[in-house]
């Protein structure tokens, strides 16, 4: 049969974000296949650059949409490193609450969008429902729903507020109570099964070629490689929690992964707002007003796990007011763009999207 | 695990005694940096490779246009010894050019096309990196460069908008807001040192 | 996997079937405003149901649209500046009230680009900017996105959102501290209190500040603060010190002694302490070394006027005058009745606070750049008023306030009753090493008449001499006014009474109580007001009120005469006298004598 150009994207339920991917198609198999980045891209490297160390809290959470905590956590991180900033007990424990709720939600979300390349969006609904409890939390944390621009370098931006507790239980009891429900719905639903047991393998030295972090690699090599447990951050060291693992790489053991995760998050907030000390929540970056603030010369790099593995943050000060040079490591960057070329090639054409689902491909953390 | 204030002293080591090291700074327990000549890029990247450090978490470049160079960094992991190194070397801002490090790493392959594509390092070895990836019909200087200014960029491009309100209230009087910004600038251009 | 599914496993979900659904019905999120705006461009069918709706409370942190108290906000365009946006546009609005501290405009905000980031909520200096609950808001005309935000959003009350609290705060309200000598080692000796600040403290200092030039506007010769505090912050000597040249020939000077008015209209005395305007002011000066000055000075002379203009005086005004003069390329002379220059910043202000050595560096400059110096000149006997029209092509008068005024009360005019610009001179003598403390008559307790700064230095002085010469110190100070609404400054009263100066303020003295022929005390009456309903000075006292304090001498500060014997009958008859002062057009030119300016 003759070759055939396909894109898939940026206009599809089964795409998650503003790319598309390019195929050449032989019948029902890909051929060739290349990723399209570019169609989000919006200079942040170049806008962080270009604004104050403050006024970056604005643009950060805005790289990854579904995602903005780990990218403020990261800048955050690499800021602190910089300026070697102590900062408080307490803001600590707030931001893996508010990490680990982002984690929840998009968790949530991307099991949900399974129901994308699937064709059952009941999941979808449900999950879109839970997440949507998640931003009523984290509006009256932080004041918005989607950016939050809330964890910023010295802390937080705000106190918790009072009696955000009981939300936060009433929501993690009624989740955990129907992540059974969830499953059943899901990953044990046999016609989902018949789609994603032993397809879209990910072997193990296709893992360590790319580069691919987070599930990807975890459900891979059966070790449990990840950023909170190997090079711990925040004070994911006081806080014991489990790393879901699996060795055999295909789309099922990724989601189970997933939804493994799930539970392991709503642990570590119970554990979180246990552990939680009275205190501050913040230290300015250095003295002066907020458009003066200073960080030393020099150069860090800052990482956290996010739900698609490695984020890091890469950035140069030269001791002025701006950030000299800040880089984005995207955590889909290895499979998005590397891996749709070499390894999207050979799957059949309607396993594409779940490729691209399953393998955490965000693009707008490619684009910046 | 082993402690892991050892890692970072088994990096120094590993690095130090093979290799001429420019400067090295240790971060903190889980994060190192060298700052080492072009010629050995990579071959350290390769012992590191050998070592453990298999998996290249970033690869991208510094803009120093006072220097007149660019700054390439590699940032390398190893899961088992969790410490973060980066490589970091200057090139001639001029010619830039650094053989790309595909053979190590086949996952720079991208990160070594949007270096050139943001920056104008060539990256010899790497097939498609003079490919566009990202910008669609770019028409500037790479974008990255310090010396491009999006702002001038933007306003040649698009239109500004411009509000039609009326909130300004002068009752009558001259304007004493202009008269201000106008002893403001003046005041800077009196200025001539300093940093910006 | 031990547990067998079936097909029909997901099937439980039928459940939720019948349960209310969680998610926030379209309708309940309107507001009226929005309602009236999709009712119109009918989006939705059932109108019926909109009107109906009744939105959403969001949370309490919520980042809505913005509120701004007008009658708070002081106009700083702070928020402006750190917009990451660029939504925000000061407008101006000369409709608002010209007050000391304000400026007479306020943000608009553009809601086309704003991302409602908060931070200039948290960094309004007033906070007067806050954010409410409203979330919604839509409209057919891009224009209508542009919002200037009032107390009310859209003419209603709303629930407040987001605030400035102390975590969020984006300034930084607390001042650097500046090294002073402590209070019992400054008592006894005459060192600067003051140490300046060091490079590193300076700029700390500097960074507080946000640039919003609402202290230019109360300064009294409109110096660019913000833009010479920016560069102490990078860094940029040179720079800051042509700003500051730019309107200030004397900065040394006054760097020290200047009322800062500028000080307590910082936007920053807000809600904390002022940015330390006159010290960072004094550390450009202090650090800048000699020859970059003499860069600096000598640049604006550029062309030479072939004329010649005299200088009577020179305290600042005279100094001043001669400065500028020159800069513009006349050839000044400088008279000067005393053998040093300076007037009263040499003779009037003690050395704790001004020391010789900075006044030196500021004059010595001037006459570096060409002004001449003529001491031990008094015109009027060493030189006629007339040989100066004759010999220059025109004259400037800045001569100050030497004479002190008389106190009118009985016993005021005994020999024990100083002036305070008869005892203040004898200090700086002392001080240089002309006088001996023997030649000064000191007595071991002392009362000061007066409120103001001047009060304040005669007392300190006095404070300092009695330690020396006996020990231990005991003055006492009266003012008219109470002690919150005392004209000197903050910091005189607080290291005065540091220093051991007993205060009765809020009292009128009535007479000065003499046994003897010697000075025992004053008699105060309580002042019960100092100003009379029209606004003139006209003190009312409680008799009933009365009290006496002892002291051995009576230091009178409350305020100087002029002294114009200098200037020859002929001329007076011709000058016009307003409080004191010469009366003169805009441009301080005399009337009648054109030749004739005044300071
Ligand atoms: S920062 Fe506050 S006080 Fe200043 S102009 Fe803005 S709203 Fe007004
Ligand atoms: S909320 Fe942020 S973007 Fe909006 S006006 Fe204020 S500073 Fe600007
Ligand atoms: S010193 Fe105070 S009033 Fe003056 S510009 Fe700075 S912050 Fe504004």
């Amino acid at each position: 049969m003759k070759e055939m150009k396909l894109f898939l994207g940026p206009q599809h339920p089964g795409m998650s974000g503003n790319a598309s991917v390019h195929m050449y198609v032989d019948g029902d198999i890909i051929k060739r296949s290349y990723l399209l980045p570019g169609m989000l891209h919006r200079g942040f490297e170049k806008g962080m650059e270009r604004h104050l160390w403050v006024n970056n809290i604005s643009l950060i959470p805005r790289v990854c949409v579904v995602e903005p905590d780990t990218n403020e956590m990261a800048f955050a991180m690499a800021v602190e490193m910089i300026a070697k900033l102590e900062v408080p007990e307490r803001a600590h424990y707030i931001r893996m609450i508010i990490l680990e709720f982002a984690r929840l939600s998009i968790h949530l979300m991307s099991y949900g969008g399974l129901g994308g390349p699937t064709g059952l969006y009941t999941l979808m609904y449900h999950a879109h429902t839970d997440r949507n409890t998640i931003l009523n939390i984290f509006e009256k944390i932080t004041g918005h729903r989607v950016y939050h621009q809330y964890i910023v370098p010295g802390g937080v931006r705000k106190d918790l507020p009072v009696g955000i507790e009981k939300d936060m239980h009433s929501f993690l009891d009624d989740l955990e109570s129907r992540y059974e429900e969830y499953r059943d719905l899901g990953i044990n639903n046999l016609s989902i099964q018949a789609r994603i047991r032993d397809t879209i393998m990910l072997p193990k030295e296709v893992v360590w070629e790319l580069g691919v972090t987070g599930i990807g690699m975890r459900s891979a090599v059966n070790k449990p490689y990840d950023l909170r447990k190997v090079k711990p951050y925040a004070r994911y060291d006081q806080i014991e929690f489990d790393v879901p693992v699996s060795d055999y790489s295909d789309a099922y053991a990724r989601v189970d992964c997933k939804l493994q995760e799930v539970l392991q998050s709503i642990s570590i907030i119970r554990q979180c707002l246990i552990k939680m000390p009275k205190g501050d929540v913040r230290v300015p970056i250095s003295k002066g007003q907020a458009m003066r603030w200073t960080v030393p010369k020099g150069y860090a790099y800052a990482c956290v796990e996010s739900s698609r593995g490695e984020f890091g943050y890469f950035m140069v000060s030269d001791g002025g007011t701006h950030p000299y040079r800040v880089g984005v490591r995207g955590a889909s960057y290895p499979q998005g763009l590397l891996g749709v070329e070499k390894y999207l090639p050979g799957t059949r054409l309607d396993d594409a999207s779940l490729w691209i689902d399953t393998m955490g491909v965000c693009s707008p953390e490619i684009d910046r | 695990m082993t402690n892991s204030m050892s890692n970072t002293e088994f990096v120094t080591n590993l690095v130090e005694n093979q290799y001429k090291v420019l400067k090295t700074e240790v971060l903190d327990q889980y994060q190192i940096a060298f700052e080492v000549k072009k010629e050995d890029v990579h071959s350290i990247l390769s012992l590191l490779k050998t070592s453990g450090w298999i998996q290249l978490s970033y690869l991208s470049a510094v803009d120093w246009i006072k220097d007149n160079e660019f700054e390439v960094v590699y940032i390398v992991f190893n899961w088992d010894k969790a410490v973060h190194i980066q490589i970091r070397t200057r090139l001639d801002r001029e010619s830039a050019s650094i053989n790309s490090v595909l053979p190590i790493y086949p996952g720079c392959k991208y990160y070594e096309r949007e270096a050139h594509e943001f920056f104008g390092i060539k990256f010899p070895g790497n097939p498609d990196y003079e490919k566009q990836l990202i910008l669609e019909n770019w028409d500037d200087i790479p974008p990255l460069r310090k010396d491009f200014d999006p702002r001038q960029y933007s306003d040649k491009k698009f239109s500004h908008m411009e509000y039609k309100n009326d909130f300004v209230n002068k009752d009558g009087k001259v304007s004493k807001q202009e008269a201000r910004e106008k002893r403001f600038s003046d005041a800077d251009k009196l200025r001539t040192g300093g940093k910006k | 996997m031990n547990k067998q599914y079936s097909i029909f496993t997901s099937w439980r979900h039928f459940k939720h079937l019948f349960k209310k659904p969680k998610t926030i019905p379209f309708t309940s999120i309107f507001t009226k405003k929005n309602m009236n705006y999709l009712n119109n461009n009918s989006i939705i069918r059932s109108k019926k149901k909109v009107e109906m709706s009744n939105p959403r409370t969001a949370g309490d942190n919520q980042r809505g649209f913005h509120t701004n108290d007008w009658e708070v906000c002081i106009g700083c365009g702070t928020c402006e500046e750190i917009c990451p946006t660029e939504a925000i546009t000061m407008v101006e609005r000369l409709d608002i009230k010209d007050e000391e501290g304000k400026l007479q405009q306020r943000p608009t905000i553009d809601y086309g680009r704003c991302c409602f980031c908060a931070l200039c909520v948290d960094i309004c200096t007033s906070d007067s900017l806050k954010m409410s609950k409203e979330y919604i808001y839509s409209h057919e005309d891009p224009n209508a996105f542009e919002l200037m935000p009032e107390a009310l959003w859209q003419g209603h009350a709303v629930e407040e959102g987001w605030v400035k609290d102390k975590a969020s705060n984006l300034l930084d309200l607390e001042r650097v501290h500046m090294e002073h000598e402590s209070p019992d080692e400054r008592k006894s000796s005459f060192i600067e209190i003051v140490r300046g600040y060091s490079k590193e403290y300076a700029k700390l200092e500097a960074a507080r500040c946000v640039e919003c030039g609402i202290c230019t506007g109360s300064c009294p010769v409109q110096m660019h603060i913000p833009a010479y505090i920016k560069a102490i912050f990078e860094d940029d000597i040179e720079g800051g010190l042509r700003q500051i040249y730019e309107t200030n020939p004397l900065p040394g000077v006054c760097g020290r002694v200047c009322t800062h008015n500028c000080e307590s209209a910082c936007a920053i005395a807000v809600k904390g302490e002022a940015i330390a305007i006159r010290w960072l002011k004094r550390y450009i000066i202090d650090s800048a070394p000699n020859d970059m000055y003499e860069k600096i000075l000598m640049e604006p002379v550029s062309e030479v006027v072939d004329a010649r203009v005299a200088v009577v005086g020179s305290g600042p005004a005279g100094l001043g005058a001669a400065y500028y003069l020159r800069v513009m390329g006349y050839e000044v002379d400088v008279y000067e009745e005393k053998p040093l220059t300076g007037g009263v910043m040499r003779y009037g202000i003690p050395a704790y606070r001004l020391p010789d050595s900075a006044i030196n560096k500021d004059i010595d400059f001037i006459e570096k750049i060409g002004v001449k110096m003529i001491v031990n000149t008094r015109v009027g006997k060493d030189i006629t008023m007339d040989k100066l029209e004759k010999d220059y092509d025109a004259v400037f008068l800045g001569t100050g306030f030497f004479k002190p005024r008389s106190l009118g009360i009985p016993g005021g005019d005994h020999k024990d009753v100083i002036g305070a610009m008869t005892f203040l001179p004898q200090v700086r003598d002392y001080e240089r090493g002309v006088l001996k403390l023997e030649d000064i008559d000191v007595a071991k307790s002392i009362v000061v008449i007066g409120g103001g700064d001047v009060a304040f230095d005669v007392a300190r002085s006095a404070t300092r001499l009695q330690m020396l010469k006996y020990g231990k110190s005991d003055v006492k100070l009266t003012s008219l006014e109470n002690e919150d609404q005392l004209p000197s400054s903050d910091d005189e009263l607080f290291e005065g009474s540091e220093e051991g100066i007993e205060l009765f303020c809020g009292n009128g003295p009535q007479e000065v109580m003499i046994k003897n022929n010697k000075v025992t005390g004053l008699r105060l009456w309580k002042c019960l007001c100092i100003f009379n309903e029209t606004g003139s000075f006209n003190p009312e006292y409680d008799k009933e009120c009365e009290q006496i304090i002892e002291g051995q001498q009576i230091y009178i500060a409350i305020g100087q005469s002029p002294d114009y014997e200098y200037i020859p009958e002929s001329l007076q008859g011709k000058l016009q006298f307003s409080r004191g002062k010469i009366k003169a057009g805009e441009f301080g030119q005399v009337e009648y004598t054109p030749w004739l300016f005044v300071g």
